[in-house]
């Protein structure tokens, strides 16, 4: 008895052990979650002309700058300013790849950044975080470092991206132009013409065959550039009521009929043959590379980040230039020259950061002209401040082509959100392989980009943005 | 237990559980003893896995985005939600099509590879592999010492449908119809070519798991079959594998999680899920909805179910193991 008796009391030991393993967390746990959350705000500073938002004397500011393509040099540049401005202040510049996993726990325990470059693969979802977010309208109503009001100052069309529901909670700093992509010098000598229609598209598709050249190309983790180009297209044919139709997910929008008839226009030169086949299967700077350094095909839509990616992998003498995107008829609602413009690297000032001002007044920083100049200068990118790209665009025709994109399009500058505010990339992408390949009709498309539409409008645990 | 142990003062020649632990026998040594090798651990354990577990499982029942500290309570709606989910359900049937096909094809071809350097050497003279086996041993062992993602990348290269090293031989090879052809960008090989390369790169790792086995019975054995007339493959099927199937067991469960999770070799071949989310898998869906969708809840709830999921695994590994007549210890 005694003897079997000894691992018995051992395992009740455990099981004991084992009993409150469950047991005591759990109650810890529930007192836990209500926990975090208690902001403290510095003590403000005077509000004058030189401090706006009354950011604290000697007060730090702690900032998290996304590090991809762009790098954190130009924030740290914009935080010398602020402590300059500021005299005393100091700005901590810190550098993130994945922004999403490395603020969630600071954003749970209710101590964010003061202000944070919210942008890659890896951002956080601005439907998420936007109740938590400071509206950032005094930023831009301020005066900047030159004394002038900074709305002035900007683009067309940059501030309508960061609002929703009325409140402008994200600064986009860098602006972005998308168009059709091309080599000017590889045109030049072949004697084609920038197609304006997808019909001209097709025609010119058939040119490029006689070269051994295809028309059109496509990477797997971008078959949704396409799509943008699309969407693109079909709201310069059809106006207004088809962006707002897709922005705010209604029922059958996909089936309107200009972006019925861009679907239809893509899939002739689907059909045709015309796009560089395998698309479907090739890392998408694998198959950029295939247009700017092998020019198998001629033609790339996408964002004006596309020179600065490409960068060590085009041609020399490519000279690399952007088209507006296509329209389906002459006769279409906005010009041809309309343009779709947003801007990104979304900046964020957090409600419960310490130094709210401090992120404000960083954001002031960021807008001067110095800091304005300064980033393009390093990065061949325009930012929302007008005024800053020299004529020769530092040597970059990309960048000299954006800004004429821009001009020529004046006031008509369009842009939509439900993309990236709803995260429906990683789904389309799938819907748009299939169909890049050839292996799905117009009908398939629409029918799955309609349901992946349909799945957010019908999920009423996501909080829709009304778009007017 | 304690029912039977009467409660008035233990009987002469009984000891019972109370006096057992009397103060005078917790010496130091008793002492630190079970601090270091029971209470730290057990601390530890419930810390870093229990703990987590619970958390993840109590947030699988609230509308938690991931990003504030409050939440509110909603019950199983999450659950409920997964299972009309079309996108998710297909990663399910991924992921439990890859813990059907990959242990077996894993196992058996480890298992074959194993035999052959070891027993499936000359019928005459002492029992011992091919020759020169222990270089097809190193050799094989290769990919296991390579990160994952880097298989995974020299593999998304060696696929590429214009520049792959692939395509080019087949074309070289005079196959034409594999110009540009999308190994990883088909729906009816996309799949396929991802399995060869988790294949690929762990079947080295556990032909050296099934050779230390196969080197543990003793050698008098594989002889004596061989003096009673067994070929290579009678041995193999009626002395290896049953002496040691609780290696084979251990293997294919291991093989299983590996194949459950996957998420490292599936992001860096097809991050997008594939085409028409072909090669999509549960814990890529996680991964999105938790921190691009921002739906922390319903990704709990989803690792939850990938949890169950890998129980349930393990359970009928070890009941089928037991059916077909094997002890349930998992051999270490």
């Amino acid at each position: 008895m005694s003897i079997t008796e000894k691992p018995l009391q051992r395992r009740q030991f455990l099981r004991g052990a084992l009993l409150a393993a469950v047991f005591i967390p759990a109650t810890g746990m529930l007192a836990s979650c209500v926990g975090g959350g208690g902001s403290t705000t510095a003590p403000g500073g005077t509000v004058s002309a030189k401090n706006p938002f009354g950011m604290a004397a000697k007060s730090t500011v702690d900032a998290v700058i996304f590090k991809g393509g762009y790098g954190i040099d130009y924030a740290t540049f914009a935080g010398k300013i602020v402590e300059k401005t500021q005299v005393g202040s100091t700005v901590k510049v810190t550098a993130a790849t994945n922004i999403a996993q490395t603020l969630q726990p600071r954003f749970v325990g209710g101590n964010p950044p003061d202000v944070i470059d919210n942008s890659g693969a890896n951002l956080i979802g601005i439907n998420t975080i936007r109740a938590q977010l400071e509206d950032l309208t005094p930023v831009i109503e301020a005066k900047n470092l030159e004394g002038k009001v900074i709305k002035d100052t900007l683009y067309a069309g940059v501030i309508e991206p960061g609002t929703f529901d009325g409140k402008f909670v994200q600064l986009n700093y860098v602006l972005t132009v998308y168009a059709m992509w091309y080599s000017a010098s590889l045109f030049e000598t072949n004697g084609w013409t920038v197609p304006t229609t997808y019909d001209e598209a097709l025609a010119l598709g058939a040119k490029a065959k006689a070269q051994g050249k295809y028309l059109f190309g496509w990477g797997k983790e971008a078959a949704t550039y396409y799509q943008t180009m699309a969407i693109g297209s079909a709201i310069k044919e059809g106006g207004d009521e088809v962006r707002l139709a897709l922005e705010n997910l209604k029922e059958g929008c996909w089936s309107l009929k200009p972006i019925q008839d861009v679907f239809t226009g893509l899939k002739k030169i689907i059909d045709a043959g015309y796009m560089q086949p395998g698309g479907a299967g090739t890392q998408f700077t694998a198959a950029q590379a295939q247009w700017s350094n092998d020019e198998k095909f001629i033609l790339y839509p996408s964002g004006g980040w596309i020179e600065n990616e490409m960068k060590t992998q085009t041609k020399a003498g490519f000279k690399m230039t952007g088209a507006p995107e296509l329209t389906v008829t002459t006769g279409s609602k906005l010009p041809q020259k309309a343009l779709h413009s947003t801007a990104g690297e979304g900046y964020i000032v957090p409600s419960q950061g310490k130094n709210v001002a401090g992120g404000k007044e960083f954001l002031r920083a960021m807008l001067s002209h110095d800091a304005a100049v300064n980033f393009a200068k390093t990065t061949f990118s325009s930012t929302i401040v007008k005024g800053t790209i020299p004529a020769d665009g530092f040597g970059s025709t990309a960048l000299v082509s954006q800004v004429k994109l821009l001009e020529g399009a004046g006031s008509d500058v369009f842009s939509w959100n439900f993309v990236d505010l709803y995260g429906l990339n990683t789904d389309q992408l799938v819907v748009w392989n299939t169909f890049l390949q050839g292996d799905s009709s117009v009908a398939q498309l629409t029918s799955g980009l309609q349901s992946i539409s349909d799945k957010v409008r019908n999920d009423s645990s996501v909080k829709k943005v009304t778009v007017t | 237990m304690t029912a039977v142990v009467p409660p008035t003062a233990a009987p002469a020649g009984r000891v019972s559980a109370g006096r057992r632990w009397s103060r005078r026998d917790l010496t130091f040594d008793k002492i630190s003893f079970m601090v270091v090798f029971l209470v730290i651990p057990v601390l530890g354990y419930i810390l870093f896995v229990v703990w987590p577990f619970i958390q993840a499982f109590y947030y699988s029942l609230t509308d938690w985005s991931g990003f504030t500290p409050g939440m509110n309570f909603t019950g199983l709606s999450n659950y409920f939600k997964l299972f009309s989910d079309d996108i998710f359900m297909k990663a399910v049937g991924n992921s439990l099509l890859l813990v059907i096909v990959l242990p077996i094809i894993t196992v058996v071809l480890s298992l074959v590879l194993a035999s052959l350097v070891t027993v499936g050497g000359p019928s005459h003279g002492p029992v011992r592999g091919l020759r020169n086996s222990s270089i097809y041993r190193v050799v094989s062992f290769f990919p296991y010492v390579i990160p994952a993602i880097v298989i995974g990348i020299i593999w998304g290269r060696v696929y590429d449908p214009s520049a792959g090293l692939l395509n080019g031989i087949l074309t070289g090879l005079g196959f034409e119809q594999f110009q540009s052809f999308a190994w990883l960008g088909e729906q009816r090989t996309a799949m396929i070519a991802t399995i060869f390369v988790i294949v690929w790169g762990l079947v080295g790792f556990y032909m050296v798991l099934f050779v230390a086995a196969i080197k543990g019975i003793p050698a008098e054995i594989f002889e004596a079959a061989r003096i009673d007339g067994a070929g290579r493959f009678r041995t193999a099927l009626t002395i290896t594998i049953p002496l040691i199937r609780d290696n084979i067991q251990t293997a294919y469960i291991y093989m299983g999680i590996l194949a459950l999770d996957a998420f490292v070799y599936m992001s860096a071949l097809n991050p997008g899920g594939g085409p028409n989310n072909s090669t999509l898998v549960m814990a890529q869906q996680l991964f999105t909805t938790a921190f691009t969708k921002g739906q922390f809840g319903l990704a709990c709830a989803m690792g939850v179910v990938l949890a169950v999921i890998t129980l349930v695994f393990a359970g009928i590994v070890f009941i089928v193991n037991r059916l077909t007549g094997g002890t349930n210890e998992v051999a270490e």
